[in-house]
């Protein structure tokens, strides 16, 4: 059994007056990625950012390869790795010098930094731009600077917060390569995405985050059948009887249908368990449809119809907000 | 942790490292204002205003303006440069770049951001005061200017306690002010009153409030205890009562600082 070099209990976030994460729970063990997934304002951002020590939780802990983050925060941080969801490099140093520079910002220091840098700047493919400002690096660049900075101290734990937001998929399999090499070498990595296929691909298990609580958690499938159910009709938004198979999905008990149906386009996607589909189909011959598993794509717009769904927070960053 | 304890670990030392290294790798460029600036305002008005005033009555001496003006020039110099970094530049840092949040995810804590930030802006702000005391060594070489040379080194930590204690001012204004475009009003707030009531640059009138309002801005002290050290010698209590008040702005300031800084930044309590 791999260690676990993440433990986060019960934390709990108000930012505004708002509670914005409530009463969650994060565990990782070495050469694990977690996943985490949710809607915007879900709470994900303001969760990892306790977790690696930016904001104070209002309650709960974090314990970090056995170091609570509170109590022995040098000792905690030391061992942990960020990658933001911004690019929070040091724009006035070049990529080596980001390397460094980050490096620098490390007790104990890191043994034979420089080597360490050079052999960074060699994996993560910077090497060509070593010497040039991270402004002028493509976004895919970019993005691999901030995780190489991540790593640069050779931390247990690290934590990426939508790594591959607006890249090109060729920019977002180069990172998918890089976050699979740091897991085979024992990291814990805590990574939140939106994009369904990224977390579906890197992580052994996601934890489904709403309204600032955990959903759903677990291996993708078990997380699908919690959430949304196990198969998921797609109707012609304007095929006849499509209003009437509609009603009928909402005049079912709570138990028989997980969550809202979702409009996408021209079709309504309708989750359904097993008992549903049977229902369904009995009473609904002639309607013409598409029976297909669920997707974590389904889980999203899932989740992000669910009634209840509060509107996003305010994100805690440079902002001052009115 | 105590937020003062802070300002002597080793975090808020590799913060202020990171700014030395920046700031060195381009001195060529960036010592060029703190050398003309005072060549400049000790040209144009300590030898070409000063050449049209006469003498100037200061304590009952009979001074020219340049004589005058050299003392204010160098208690001025720490004051703006060290209220503008941390006002402007940090502004900058913590906004624009977002280096401030690079460093947060390290093992470097707000209270290391803001006092390295403090202690880059009175370092920095130092530099240019040793620099216009080189300019001022020029003067003397030149027979323009005669001063008590020998108390101009000793005038250096009091020079950075003044410079750390308005960069304090100046990282209150970047935590509270909403934008950039807001900048000027802490120059109209601070510097032009700080500045006009603080007889750098000329002597202030004999009014009543104005005299007891001066009696409160440390940059008149130090402006008046510079002039009584470096032109006949003696130091007085001025130099005391700039030193105090330094000491109480940074204590008052710098938790007051850190509160707002980190609603600012984490959008915390």
């Amino acid at each position: 059994m791999p260690p676990v070099l993440l433990e986060a209990t019960n934390l709990e976030k108000a930012l505004g007056g708002r509670p914005v994460v409530q009463g969650i729970d994060l565990t990782c063990a070495a050469g694990e990625v977690l996943g985490l997934l949710g809607p915007n304002g879900a709470g994900k951002t303001t969760t990892l950012r306790m977790c690696y020590g930016y904001l104070r939780a209002d309650k709960g802990s974090v314990r970090i390869d056995g170091h609570d983050l509170a109590r022995e925060p040098d000792e905690a941080r030391r061992r942990l790795g960020v990658c933001t969801q911004d690019d929070t490099f040091d724009a006035d140093f070049t990529v080596r010098g980001n390397l460094l520079q980050t490096g620098r910002y490390f007790r104990p220091r890191q043994p034979d930094l420089e080597s360490r840098i050079e052999a960074v700047l060699d994996r993560f493919g910077l090497r060509e731009f070593a010497n040039q400002k991270p402004d002028t690096l493509s976004g895919g660049y970019k993005r691999r600077l901030m995780i190489a900075r991540s790593v640069i101290h050779q931390p247990k734990v690290v934590f990426l917060d939508e790594p591959t937001t607006g890249l090109d998929p060729q920019a977002r399999v180069a990172v998918w390569e890089l976050i699979s090499a740091l897991r085979a070498e024992g990291l814990a990595i805590v990574l939140t995405t939106h994009y369904m296929d990224e977390a579906a691909r890197l992580s052994d298990r996601l934890q489904v985050i709403q309204a600032g609580r955990v959903r759903a958690s677990g291996v993708a499938a078990a997380v699908l059948g919690d959430v949304v159910g196990e198969h998921v009709a797609l109707i012609p938004a304007a095929a006849p009887g499509a209003e009437a198979a509609l009603a009928w999905f909402r005049s079912l008990p709570p138990s028989h249908r997980p969550v809202r149906p979702a409009q996408v386009l021209a079709h309504w996607h309708i989750p359904l368990d097993a008992r549903g589909l049977a229902a369904f189909v009995a009473r609904f011959p002639d309607l013409v449809y598409e029976v297909r598993p669920p997707t974590l794509d389904d889980l999203f717009l899932a989740l992000s119809t669910e009634p209840g769904e509060p509107p996003p927070p305010a994100r805690p960053g440079t902002e001052r907000r009115a | 942790m105590s937020i003062l304890a802070a300002s002597v670990q080793w975090q808020s030392r590799a913060v202020l490292a990171r700014h030395i290294r920046v700031h060195l790798r381009s001195w060529h460029t960036v010592t060029l204002p703190p050398v003309c600036e005072p060549l400049i305002m000790l040209l144009t008005f300590g030898l070409g205003l000063g050449s049209q005033m006469g003498a100037l009555l200061w304590q009952d001496r009979s001074l020219n303006y340049l004589h005058y003006l050299a003392p204010g020039i160098l208690a001025y110099t720490a004051f703006m440069s060290s209220f503008f970094q941390s006002l402007f530049a940090a502004f900058i840092r913590m906004h624009f770049q977002k280096s401030w949040e690079g460093q947060l995810t390290t093992q470097v804590r707000l209270e290391h951001v803001v006092w390295g930030e403090a202690l880059w802006a009175a370092t920095l702000a130092t530099s240019y005061a040793v620099i216009v005391c080189l300019v001022l060594a020029a003067f003397g070489l030149a027979g323009q200017l005669t001063l008590h040379w020998a108390w101009l080194p000793a005038t250096i930590p009091l020079l950075f306690l003044t410079a750390l204690a308005f960069s304090a001012v100046g990282l209150f204004f970047t935590a509270i002010l909403p934008s950039i475009d807001h900048m000027s009003l802490p120059f109209f707030l601070v510097i032009l009153p700080v500045g006009f009531a603080s007889s750098t640059y000329f002597p202030l009138p004999d009014v009543p409030v104005l005299r007891e309002v001066s009696m409160l801005n440390p940059l008149h002290h130090l402006a008046e205890g510079l002039r009584w050290l470096l032109l006949t010698g003696r130091p007085t209590w001025h130099l005391g009562a700039s030193a105090g008040l330094c000491l109480l702005l940074l204590v008052a300031l710098i938790p007051l600082d850190m509160r707002l800084l980190r609603r600012r930044v984490f959008g915390d309590r």
